[in-house]
């Protein structure tokens, strides 16, 4: 009997034991900061400073959002930062919400990591920067408090949803009306066949055929050549001239875009003009350089006295100028043409064509040149394209190295022909022996506009392979400004 | 109360009956290994023992590259590198650093100490025969040899020498028991016991380790033994017998009766049905290098003649056996780390290069740069990766693997223009700097031909004034007829289409030759495991730490590693030469 109590006896006593210590468990384990134990909506409705937010995040149901499982940061306004608050806003929920999702971004951000600029993607698709105790131009008055799902962090100033700079464009009676209309008039469809339906495929070519309507997509022209400036993830300084300005600076380049009519003309001259006006970053109008390079390389002067306003954008910053003078000069580049890449030969002969990599003594540079020799044919020639070619005068220049091709000494010729391969506009250039230098070839006026230019390297007009070889490093085109 | 004791006492018996048989139960003999007292009983087992050797010594190969490479100027480490191999690089080695442990030499030494220990009894007990003793128990000695000797390059003085086939690895920790030996006494040591080895062939035709074993000839599995002995010799400072072991090997293909394995077989001769020139399909025209044929090929050749006539000694991986490459993790991109890349060092190195003039295409001026480079070097993904280990693997023409899984490849240990290297820089410091220079640029036949070339060739194009083993016959005359079985060697510049190099003051030819000979095998022989050996190898017969400091500083300093100046420091100190030994 008495063996028979002292087993569960003993059980009992070791599971007595076991238990003690869970609880001891318990309390090293138990949450002591109150807060903690709370969501982030529980805690803004703690805080008395923060009650007109909480009942702006009611209204706009974000409330529901902050109380979820999910970790958010939100960056809560005083009352008396929203003491301001336009109560048209208020009233429009769709604009309410925009509002309040501008306070609010998914996971933890504390001031402590915010070393480096953190450009966070808030709830209602916009972008703001932190850096430190900063959030874009609002101060964080209470920093990192915690909660259970996410981080708590106090403002003083509210940040109200800008639009982004082509919404401010297209919306704002801010943006100047000539430089707006042209950027308005340059939507156009684009063939895109991502969503196309494809109906059938072309007996003839092989090519599929889209349902019509589904091919293509509405696209500015801006967008897909300078900057798709709606993006918000990214920051840029967008540039505006006044009426009268964006007409003088139109006028100033109509005599490079000579065409059959003056709309095409100015068209063009306009989308020269603006396709500098774009860049990528935000300049602040305090400390913005006398001068920056646009995308394509053309120095814009910026005088400081000629900004009119600036105005800041959810992604960026937009000036507007009553001048922005660009010269001519350094709008329009040198052409410089590798004579590698023809686009055609004028009749086939890769075999006879060598691609041949030579040091240069000139420049101490390797470079890849094309020769074609013992083609047989006269004048014949290599075709290259250029695109969208000005009204100006042109220098021509090339490096052709004629190093005792096929162990000749004696020389031969070749020429630049401008429009069609016999063109006579320049003419027949000796190739020297041995000469890595840039060769003067003459000049020559374009008094049209070109949408595409042909220029041709044409060999010497015989079939004897010692004289009508040709060889060319690059061709460079220089504008005569 | 009786009952329940009974049932005890049966549980009792019964644990005891099981722990009873306990002992046979575990002393059973295992399945699928093979027991040590079953192991030594024939030829065959002895072949076993040697391919299993070898298999080992295949584990080896990415700590061979890195030793011999990172630690020299060629090869760096990438952004995905570990601390470790950076350390390797940069000279900041320490004592835990696993890429640099000498343990996985010493393990592989001991169970080579084992093999040699059971050959000599299974020769003792008639278990071999004399010839098949000799032969393997030959190879395996020179395998140990090697290793030794690399350990003596990375280690120094650190070396314990152990011939005893010990139980257990962490024994060669004790001073006692194995004292250090010096680099240069171990080098003795090594040369006396190698020299002393009863075989110095390749296994014979016909014997059972010469054999073509799933489509690759065994036969250039093994370690050449004269190449060893040549190369021990060139360390010692004894060049005449380094030079007489290479000259073997060189001659190796002189009696085959096929004449063209007789003319270009380790000769580094022209032609044939396999020719491994840098060539264009079309001359002249650059964008043609021909990536089908020659020089790349020699990276990723089936097992035929054309293979056998480059490689002297390489072994491969198949990813059907064990065990696996471990090359391809180490080097690629795809399907690998990418742990290492080429150094700018010796990408500006090729590209300061002057290919030969090609006359329809411009007769005065030739190709600026070395396309060995853009063959040993490939960009993929915008990287560039070292491609000599990963042509097996990845497809030239598409630069991605034919398949991802089948990870084949080789490890290249020693090809001809490696062996015609060491025996210029042994001709070299023998005086004979024509014969090195001949050797590396254009060949024996147009070095040693008098200009303007006359029709008689009889007392042109040969070496016969110079004593053996620097006499070389590379005569090729019409009449009288000559075809000498040097006639069609051409020289290792020559043979990659770059113009010869050039000697700025003839007075000086012995260096001005060496320096000549050790560029030469960055540009040939880059990423092949032979750079940290040479640069030592001259950094010591010199005694000028500079040359190897500069080198290694080159590489940090142009790939950006703050650490260059600290390094060059460093190596101009000879004792930090060397590698931390801990087991």
């Amino acid at each position: 009997m008495h063996r028979k109590i002292f087993k569960p006896l003993l059980l009992i006593a070791i599971a007595g034991l076991t238990f003690i210590g869970c609880k001891k468990w318990d309390e090293h384990n138990a949450i002591t900061d109150p807060a903690v134990d709370k969501d982030l909506f529980q805690q803004i409705g703690e805080n008395s400073n923060l009650s007109k937010f909480a009942e702006l995040l009611i209204k706009s149901g974000y409330d529901k959002v902050i109380s979820s499982s999910r970790t958010y940061t939100v960056f809560a306004p005083t009352n008396a930062a929203l003491a301001a608050l336009d109560p048209a806003l208020v009233a429009d929920t769709a604009k309410l919400r925009m509002f309040v999702g501008n306070h609010i971004t998914n996971q933890s951000y504390y001031t402590i990591n915010a070393v480096a600029l953190l450009r966070l993607q808030m709830l209602n698709g916009k972008y703001n920067n932190m850096l430190g105790k900063k959030l874009e131009d609002a101060n964080i008055s209470e920093a990192d408090k915690y909660a259970k799902n996410g981080v708590l962090q106090v403002l003083d100033k509210m940040l109200p949803a800008l639009p982004n700079a082509w919404e401010f464009l297209e919306k704002s009676p801010l943006a100047p009306a000539k430089q707006k209309a042209y950027l308005l008039s340059l939507f156009r469809n684009v063939f895109d066949n991502t969503n196309a339906v494809q109906i059938g495929v072309d007996p003839m070519t092989g090519n599929p055929v889209y349902q019509p309507g589904t091919d293509s997509v509405r696209t500015n022209l801006f967008w897909r050549n300078v900057y798709d400036i709606r993006e918000e993830s990214k920051q840029y300084t967008f540039f505006m001239l006044t009426d009268n300005a964006w007409d003088t600076e139109v006028n100033k380049f109509k005599p490079y875009f000579v065409t059959g009519t003056v709309d095409s003309t100015t068209q063009l001259s306009s989308q020269e003009v603006v396709k500098d006006f774009a860049v990528e970053g935000v300049y602040n109008p305090a400390t913005i350089p006398d001068s920056i390079l646009s995308k394509f390389n053309t120095k814009m002067g910026i005088e400081k006295s000629a900004i009119v306003q600036t105005i800041k954008t959810s992604n960026g910053i937009v000036f507007i100028m009553s001048k922005l003078d660009i010269t001519p000069k350094g709008k329009f580049k040198q052409y410089v043409i590798e004579a590698e890449n023809y686009r055609f030969q004028s009749a086939d002969r890769r075999g006879n064509t060598y691609f041949r990599d030579r040091f240069s003594p000139v420049t101490g540079k390797d470079f890849r040149d094309v020769l074609v020799f013992r083609h047989g044919l006269a004048l014949f020639n290599l075709n290259y394209r250029l695109n969208g070619v000005p009204a100006l005068k042109y220098k021509a220049y090339w490096v052709a190295v004629h190093d005792n091709i096929n162990g000749l000494t004696t020389t031969f010729t070749q020429k630049l022909g401008i429009g069609s391969a016999t063109s006579a506009v320049l003419p027949y250039i000796t190739v020297a022996l041995n000469n890595f230098n840039e060769v003067y070839l003459g000049e020559f006026n374009l008094t049209t506009y070109n949408p595409v230019l042909d220029i041709y390297l044409t060999a010497a007009n015989n079939t004897a392979e010692a004289t009508n070889p040709i060889v060319c490093d690059y061709i460079r085109l220089e504008p005569v400004l | 109360m009786k009952k329940l004791s009974i049932k005890k006492l049966m549980l009792a018996l019964a644990i005891f009956v099981c722990l009873g048989s306990c002992k046979k139960s575990f002393d059973l003999t295992p399945g699928t290994e093979l027991d040590a007292t079953l192991m030594y009983r024939n030829v065959y087992d002895a072949d076993a023992a040697v391919m299993g050797i070898y298999g080992k010594f295949m584990g080896l190969a990415d700590k061979y590259v890195i030793l011999n490479e990172l630690r020299a100027d060629l090869l760096n480490y990438t952004a995905n590198a570990d601390e470790y191999l950076r350390q390797v690089s940069t000279h900041t080695v320490t004592a835990d650093n696993p890429y640099t442990s000498p343990r996985p030499f010493y393990e592989l030494i001991i169970n080579c100490n084992d093999v040699l220990k059971n050959f000599i009894i299974m020769k003792q007990k008639n278990a071999l025969k004399e010839a098949e003793f000799n032969q393997r128990y030959s190879d395996i000695a020179c395998l140990r040899s090697f290793l030794y000797l690399q350990l003596g390059i990375h280690f120094g003085d650190e070396v314990r020498y152990v011939t005893d086939a010990l139980e257990n690895v962490s024994d060669i920790n004790n001073p006692a028991l194995f004292p250090k030996i010096k680099f240069d006494a171990l080098l003795d040591t090594l040369i006396n016991f190698t020299e002393a080895i009863p075989f110095k062939d390749q296994y014979p035709t016909g014997t059972t380790l010469n054999i073509v074993l799933d489509a690759a000839p065994t036969n250039n599995f093994f370690i050449n033994k004269k190449c060893l002995l040549g190369d021990l010799y060139l360390w010692k400072g004894n060049y005449t017998k380094s030079a007489t072991y290479y000259r073997q090997v060189m001659e190796y293909a002189s009696f085959d009766n096929s004449l063209e394995n007789r003319y270009t077989q380790w000769k580094v001769g022209w032609g044939g049905n396999f020719n491994h020139y840098i060539s264009y399909t079309r001359g002249g025209d650059a964008s043609t290098l021909n990536m089908a044929d020659g020089w790349r090929t020699i990276f990723n050749r089936p097992y035929d003649v054309g293979y056998t006539r480059e490689w002297v000694w390489a072994l491969p991986y198949d990813s059907k056996f064990k065990p696996e490459n471990p090359l391809i993790k180490l080097f690629s991109p795809i399907g690998g780390d990418y742990l290492v890349k080429p150094s700018q060092e010796i990408i500006d190195n090729w590209n300061n290069q002057q290919q030969n003039p090609i006359t329809i295409a411009g007769s005065t001026t030739g190709i600026p740069y070395d396309a060995r480079g853009l063959i040993s070097v490939r960009n993929i993904g915008g990287q560039p990766v070292v491609m000599k280990y990963l042509y097996d693997y990845i497809n030239y023409a598409t630069n991605v693997p034919v398949n991802p899984f089948a990870k084949n490849g080789k490890w290249y240990l020693y090809r001809q223009t490696l062996l015609h290297l060491r025996f210029a820089e042994a001709a070299n410091r023998d005086g004979f700097y024509k014969l090195a220079y001949g050797l590396f640029n254009q060949g024996l036949t147009i070095t040693f031909s008098t200009l303007p070339t006359i029709n008689d060739k009889t007392n042109q194009q040969n070496t016969f004034s110079y004593p053996d083993p620097y006499k070389f016959d590379a005569r090729n005359g019409e009449i009288p007829f000559f075809r000498s079985d040097w006639y069609r060697n051409i020289g290792i510049r020559s043979r990659a289409g770059i113009t010869p190099y050039t000697i700025t003051s003839p007075t000086d030819s012995l260096l001005q030759v060496e320096n000549g000979l050790i560029n030469e095998g960055a540009l040939e022989n880059a990423f092949e495991g032979s750079r940290w050996p040479d640069l030592l190898r001259i950094a010591l017969r010199r005694n000028d730490p500079a040359f190897l400091a500069d080198k290694v500083y080159n590489k940090l300093k142009k790939d950006g590693d703050p650490l260059a100046d600290a390094t060059r420091a460093k190596l101009m100190d000879k004792k930090n030469w060397y590698l931390p030994f801990k087991l």
